[in-house]
């Protein structure tokens, strides 16, 4: 009986060091991604606040599949994933008018004291319109240092279609910079 | 490589340039500057991606978590708990189900039962005798009495059934005692007649009158069980 007690409380312990592992590793999967997180998050959605949400949601969701994570290198992708799982059940969930948001729903985060940040948000906007198909490759490549595969992985598409969707994606933002005569003189400027 | 072929290959990721690419590029100094150009707007790209995170939001995200595990933990501990708790009462269930449930649930099982358990006690030929007035004095508990006498009434005495107070007679028979037990009314199903390789017996209900009981009659196969049930039947007196 002692025995069994002792026992238990050995495994007691050990479920206990478990979490404290458990939760070391998420504070730092945390305190490491969150911003690329959001930043990814806040591009699929143009919204801090759902963004916000979103992060949370799959931070959360996250911590419960934690044990399933054995490989830390690719934690970026899988919460990736999980991001994106989240974001499309957020249209099953209520279909938001998503396709028709307001320019000014970009929101200027810097107040445009300098040339370079004027430029930022004249980017920003041009980047927002770029078709959903287009902008999430340029995201993942420019954001999330990731290669071709892994975001054909992630998109769930053949690597030659996003090579083509990145091509489209830059043509098309150093199109609008080279029909922009006056930001084109900053730009050069 | 061609120009155009070239110019997708930088446009689809400007940073990592193969070797091919590296080598086209070194020939053409014009080539050079547009990856330095698209090189630039992807710098530029990378700095309008960069939207600012709000600083509070690692702390928002391990906050959140610390409230969820602590919710799980405490629906777990609630979890043993419930699980616990079932298995006392499944346990007090089953103890209570085999320490007090019937062995017999038949009135005729329980009286042969009873009957065989005290077979070696009754000897047929024995001298002792009850008389009427005792009997019926045993009887009063039953609320009836016998006229007179059914036979020769070796033995009578108050037994349980199961925790129900019962008459049990013993009389003289033709080769073996004769049994017969005054069962006051109760749940038990009861069969009017009934046998097994040594025994026969019948059974009575009485059940028209202000007091309700059984009489149960069990012999053996020399004895006419018939015979004994009319008799009982005739002088038995139920009062009110």
């Amino acid at each position: 009986m002692i025995k069994k007690l002792v026992r238990n409380k050995s495994e007691q312990d050990q479920v206990s060091s478990n979490m404290t592992t458990k939760q070391t590793r998420y504070e730092a999967l945390v305190k490491a991604l969150h911003g690329d997180l959001y930043r990814y998050a806040f591009w699929l959605t143009h919204d801090k606040q759902v963004s916000e949400d979103l992060v949370q949601e799959t931070f959360l969701r996250a911590w419960r599949a934690l044990d399933s994570l054995k490989d830390e290198k690719a934690a970026k992708s899988w919460l990736i994933t999980i991001l994106r799982r989240e974001n499309a059940r957020r249209f099953e969930r209520k279909r938001f008018d998503m396709g028709e948001y307001e320019e000014s729903a970009i929101t200027d985060t810097y107040s445009a004291s300098n040339e370079q940040e004027m430029e930022n948000h004249w980017l920003r906007e041009k980047i927002a319109k770029l078709p959903e198909e287009y902008r999430e490759p340029l995201v993942l490549q420019v954001l999330g240092g990731f290669s071709g595969e892994e975001i054909a992985g992630i998109l769930s598409l053949n690597k030659n279609t996003v090579m083509t969707r990145l091509f489209r994606a830059r043509n098309q933002l150093k199109d609008a910079l080279d029909d922009e005569p006056m930001m084109r003189g900053i730009h050069n400027g | 490589m061609d120009d155009l072929q070239f110019r997708r290959s930088i446009y689809a990721d400007p940073k990592n340039l193969d070797d091919a690419l590296q080598a086209a590029l070194s020939q053409d100094p014009k080539k050079q500057q547009f990856a330095q150009e698209i090189d630039r707007l992807d710098d530029e790209i990378l700095q309008a991606l960069n939207v600012p995170v709000p600083d509070d939001l690692a702390d928002k995200l391990l906050l959140k978590q610390s409230f969820a595990s602590h919710r799980q933990q405490k629906r777990k501990t609630r979890w043993h708990l419930a699980i616990a708790a079932s298995i006392a009462f499944a346990f007090g269930l089953t103890l209570n189900f085999m320490l007090f449930s019937n062995a017999y649930s038949n009135l005729s099982d329980h009286a042969l039962a009873h009957v065989y358990y005290e077979e070696g006690y009754f000897d047929n030929n024995s001298q002792a005798r009850v008389s009427l007035a005792s009997l019926n004095d045993k009887m009063s508990d039953f609320n009836a009495s016998f006229d007179s006498t059914l036979g020769e009434l070796i033995a009578a005495d108050y037994c349980r059934f199961n925790g129900l107070k019962v008459l049990h007679l013993v009389f003289q028979g033709n080769t073996n005692p004769v049994t017969v037990f005054v069962v006051p009314e109760s749940d038990m199903k009861f069969t009017e007649s009934f046998a097994d390789e040594k025994y026969q017996g019948r059974a009575m209900e009485f059940s028209s009158k202000a007091v309700n009981g059984n009489i149960v009659v069990i012999g053996d196969e020399n004895e006419s069980i018939d015979q004994w049930q009319r008799n009982i039947n005739d002088k038995v007196q139920w009062s009110i």
